[in-house]
């Protein structure tokens, strides 16, 4: 069995692990204190789902438009893209002007995608 | 002390939600663990002094991937439509098949020496130039050819992605 | 510390399950998911293995595998809204003939 050498540095990490203890304390706790709290006295009006004030029409779990799949794939791909621009951005001045044409390269080659989906009309709503 | 806790935390938590994950019989449910898995596997990476890869998986899978399920499982709405109950035996067959394959898996682990040269990449190294910046000098010179071929990858994703979902049915 | 042989264990263990959703489920759906845990599970051994041996390489793959994987989920679940377009069925037992 071999050792993963010297790991110090995830210590640094501790105040993320506390955040997001107390992110999810908190949520349980004011739950928790709203349970006990809150009197509850049920009626037919109150447990109807609230919609503007009418009368609710149709489900709520109705399906809605292929039109957000397209819009929520185009975001993924993008951001894959942007990932890839982070340690770019980073290193830019150590990467100098090669640097600079390869980020080039990969734009444009994604740029070719962006003009095919707004030509195909992906980004039209309607 | 503190690491090993910390990573049998995250073990656990990890094969858990596995485990939810691949036993819920809504596909909403399957999805929703799916968000502590990634983010607990983000914690392993942390814990391996890979923060860049930590970040990105919480940004690309817990971010991005879980909301393109959602939003399917929401289009579809799969819990009005029944999912047929198919011909039993479901887990009789394949929860053995999954434990050969770890037990395969381990043995090989077992058997495997593990050797090789130490690379310049150290947590002292890290340390001193940043791990984003260490990736970055390797990624965008001696990976140069893959990095261009991946931006391929998500053009021709990009433009199948959008021909099936624009697809009219005659 | 943590030794590599218990990271690269858990990821066999994810790796595994992955594996059982694929095999277990007629849900097109699950079986994506299960693609992708074992996805995950390859990008931990490849941090694990990156940390181990002091080489940047993992660490640069686990981000083409990401690409891979977005690039993957997004056709996929394409394929997924035509085919319930075409059948108004996710069951994977559906989709047994190459035309119809």
């Amino acid at each position: 069995m071999l050792e993963t050498p010297g790991a110090v540095l995830p210590l640094n990490y501790w105040p993320v692990m506390v955040y997001g203890l107390i992110a999810i304390a908190f949520g349980i706790v004011t739950i928790t204190i709203g349970y006990f709290f809150r009197p509850s006295k049920p009626s037919q009006s109150k447990l109807s789902p609230y919609e503007c004030g009418c009368p609710p029409v149709g489900d709520a779990r109705e399906r809605f438009s292929v039109k957000f799949y397209i819009i929520a794939m185009l975001f993924v791909l993008f951001d894959l893209e942007t990932v890839f621009m982070f340690p770019w951005a980073i290193d830019f001045k150590a990467l100098g002007a090669f640097g600079f044409y390869e980020m080039l390269v990969f734009i444009f080659i994604l740029m070719v995608g962006y003009v095919y989906a707004w030509k195909k009309g992906a980004l039209d709503w309607d | 002390m503190l690491l090993q806790t910390g990573f049998i935390y995250f073990a656990t938590v990890i094969v858990v939600c596995a485990l939810m994950v691949i036993t819920r019989k809504n596909p909403v449910h399957s999805v929703l663990f799916m968000l502590p898995l990634f983010f607990h596997v983000a914690g392993i990476f942390i814990m391996l002094n890979a923060e860049f890869v930590a970040a990105v998986q919480v940004l690309v899978y817990a971010g991005a991937i879980m909301v393109l399920f959602l939003f399917v499982v929401m289009l579809l709405n799969i819990q009005k439509e029944r999912v047929r109950p198919r011909v039993g035996l479901k887990w009789t067959f394949t929860a053995p098949l999954g434990l050969t394959l770890f037990g395969f898996l381990v043995a090989i682990l077992v058997r495997s020496q593990y050797n090789g040269t130490q690379g310049s990449f150290t947590i002292e190294a890290v340390k001193q130039i940043g791990n984003s910046q260490a990736i970055g000098q390797v990624l965008y010179t001696d990976f140069l050819f893959p990095f261009e071929v991946a931006s391929v990858i998500l053009l021709v994703a990009m433009v199948g992605a959008i021909v099936l979902a624009k697809k009219r049915l005659d | 510390m943590v030794p590599i042989s218990h990271i690269l264990i858990l990821a066999g263990m994810i790796f595994a399950l992955g594996v059982v959703c694929v095999f277990a489920h007629r849900n097109i759906l699950m079986i994506l998911i299960g693609v992708e845990i074992m996805l995950n599970a390859a990008g931990l051994a490849f941090v694990a293995g990156s940390m181990r041996w002091g080489m940047p390489e993992g660490q640069i793959f686990v981000l083409f595998l990401m690409a891979m994987a977005a690039s993957e989920v997004s056709v996929g679940l394409a394929l997924v809204v035509y085919l319930h377009k075409r059948k108004r069925s996710v069951n994977i037992d559906d989709f047994n003939e190459m035309k119809d």
